[in-house]
């Protein structure tokens, strides 16, 4: 039974995770020609990934974007774990409840809530004009990088929440109250013991939401328009419309590498140092 | 130890949560200098005193005052106390050092100095040698030494501790024992000690306030609550006290009698007005500790009575026997406590034995 339960413990992983990334691997290895696969090993496709004009800068913009993203979900989560964690009892759980009830919607539906509100005639640009601080309503955030970044920023949020608020609430009150008692004001308190205390969480949750961002193909293909190209759509177009599977698998692998690294980091950084009080 | 001077004061003082009171109307002198030890079972309020001191929750009545100056409003990051806590309460993220000289650098006190008073202070509790490892490298002896120089670096007024030596193993609360009050006696700082542990109240205190429910029972030195306990409670809560119920009899000078079972006990009541003041028949115990009962060697004036030995106990380095008296409608058992003798015990199971204790080694608490 216990024999039963590891080998499909190992084997789970193994079919459906590094199975197909392996397959990718050497797929990465093939060539295209005239629309069918050639099964014969080439470097051909990364060549073309690293000299190609096109490919590493909107890699490298991509992963800025989606750096930026993690950025401004850990700013907006974190004062908000915090705050959760400051009420007492039931409301705590039940506002986090609220907090994370987005990620049962589907995400097209979201993607197109957003898409209006940010559009010419969107709330945002409506808001913005009303309150004069826009003389007319604004192109700034309308099919173009901007507009990946807030729709990112705004969806991937619950999942920057989760992580902070757990950490927060893993602290100790008695660490807290020890700080005090040492004459510690409220602010060096929250600087010198919880802040270092939660950042675990706080890399946990950016790794969470840069490798959800870096991921998403999308988003940028649903308000990203012309301008807002992203190494996910590069890739989406590879398998969907260009056929070059070896290519996209290329590409892929490429951005695997960027994703293994960030989880590793998140892991690295994002595991408390023996916290036995 | 400059004694009689008040360092802190409580008056009045009551806690409540909600509807559920857990302190009521508690008068407390603290002296500069002393080791107060507040001992009671769980439940008491024991801690709930020390946490209202410390500032860690507010007071529902009654004021504190420290030199006189009423300090129940002080927020608890400005009062010079400083506290050990149960669980200790390290930064885990800190090291030793950084744990250490926390209250210093949060009050920007310079980083010499700071390194410099951090190093005195690992020096007198001894863990130089760890100052650069974390808590987690730690074991629970030495989280303790560092959560006392933690305390005691910022100089405070007063260092409560809230048992502080619960979670370590017998041997190693012993050794703290003496460390903790060999430190108090260098350093010369009041601490305020709270446990449920006697022996280690005994051990350790100047003064030591009982607690029961909520309110103080008796505040006087282990000496004292050893061997003159003003109620029922701290005569049962101070170990294996004997207590024969009675009814008082006509005071005679410093001594009164009380009916019992065992028929008529003298007590010695000096010190006492109480019990002196009050009326014939009250209802009361006569208390006598173990030691006190003699099986031979007994003068005309003791107080007399037979028992059967229903069991005997070797405890090293004296021997206590249980022995039954009185009739079996009115049975008690009692404790008799012998130095222990190479060659045996004299004393067999099931012997029956004339007891005897010396008046002035009885005593008396109302019921």
């Amino acid at each position: 039974m216990s024999l039963l339960a590891a080998v499909l413990a190992f084997a789970l992983p193994v079919v459906f995770v590094v199975v197909p990334l392996a397959l990718f691997l050497v797929y990465s290895f093939f060539s295209v020609d005239q629309g069918t696969i050639v099964y014969a090993p080439t470097l051909g496709n990364y060549v073309r990934f690293v000299t190609d004009s096109i490919f590493v800068p909107v890699f490298w913009n991509t992963i800025v974007l989606c750096v930026s993203v993690a950025i401004i979900c850990i700013l907006i989560a974190y004062p908000a774990a915090y705050l959760l964690t400051t009420l007492k009892g039931r409301w705590r759980y039940a506002l986090l409840m609220l907090l994370l009830v987005p990620l049962l919607m589907s995400y097209v539906i979201k993607i197109y809530a957003i898409r209006s509100i940010l559009g010419l005639n969107g709330f945002l640009n409506k808001a913005l004009v009303a309150l004069g601080i826009l003389q007319q309503p604004s192109t700034l955030f309308v099919f173009n990088m901007n507009a990946i970044l807030l729709t990112l920023s705004v969806l991937l949020i619950p999942f920057a929440i989760l992580p902070i608020f757990l950490s927060l609430e893993r602290i100790p009150q008695t660490l807290l109250r020890a700080s005090d008692d040492l004459g510690a004001s409220g602010l060096q308190t929250f600087l010198r013991v919880t802040l270092p205390l939660s950042l675990p969480g706080v890399v946990s949750a950016a790794s969470f939401v840069f490798v959800l961002a870096i991921g998403d193909f999308l988003t940028p293909q649903m308000v990203g328009g012309v301008s807002g190209f992203t190494f996910g759509r590069i890739l989406y177009s590879q398998f969907g419309t260009a056929y070059n599977w070896p290519f996209g698998a290329a590409l892929s692998v490429a951005l695997a590498v960027v994703v293994i690294c960030a989880i590793l980091i998140g892991e690295r950084f994002g595991r408390n140092r023996g916290t036995s009080v | 130890m400059n004694q009689n001077t008040d360092l802190l004061t409580l008056r009045g003082v009551s806690k409540s949560y909600g509807m559920v009171s857990v302190l009521h109307d508690v008068d407390l002198s603290i002296q500069d200098g002393e080791f107060l030890t507040v001992l009671g079972p769980s439940g008491s309020g024991k801690t709930t005193v020390l946490r209202l001191i410390g500032g860690l929750e507010p007071l529902t009545a009654g004021e504190i005052r420290l030199d006189g100056q009423d300090i129940s409003r002080m927020p608890i990051n400005r009062r010079p106390f400083n506290t050990v806590f149960q669980d200790y309460a390290l930064f885990p993220h800190m090291t030793v050092s950084g744990n250490v000289g926390y209250g210093l650098s949060v009050r920007h006190v310079q980083r010499k100095e700071v390194a410099r008073r951090v190093a005195e202070a690992l020096e007198l509790v001894q863990l130089g040698r760890f100052a650069d490892r974390f808590p987690a490298q730690l074991s629970g002896g030495q989280r303790q030494r560092v959560a006392l120089a933690r305390a005691l670096i910022c100089q405070p007024r007063l260092i409560l501790l809230d048992e502080p030596l619960a979670a370590l193993d017998l041997e190693l609360r012993r050794q703290m024992q003496e460390f903790l009050k060999s430190i108090q006696r260098e350093i010369k700082t009041t601490f305020l000690f709270v446990t449920h542990d006697q022996e280690e109240a005994i051990g350790m205190a100047d003064r030591i306030c009982v607690m029961q429910a909520g309110h103080i029972c008796q505040l006087g030195t282990p000496h004292e609550l050893y061997y003159k306990p003003n109620c029922e409670f701290v005569a049962r809560f101070f170990g294996e006290n004997n207590l024969v119920a009675g009814k008082l009899g006509a005071v005679e000078g410093e001594q009164r009698p009380i009916e019992t079972a065992l028929g008529r006990l003298i007590c010695s009541v000096s010190d006492q007005p109480l019990l002196k003041a009050a009326p014939d028949g009250a209802s009361a115990f006569a208390v006598f500790r173990p030691e006190a009962l003699r099986v031979a060697g007994s003068t005309e004036s003791d107080n007399h009575f037979s028992g059967t030995i229903a069991d005997l106990a070797f405890a090293g380095s004296s021997t206590v026997a249980t022995i039954t008296v009185g009739t079996d409608n009115a049975a008690q058992r009692l404790r008799l406590r012998v130095p222990s003798r190479i060659d045996g015990s004299a004393l067999k199971c099931g012997e029956t034995v004339s007891l005897s204790f010396a008046p002035h080694e009885g005593h008396l608490v109302l019921a």
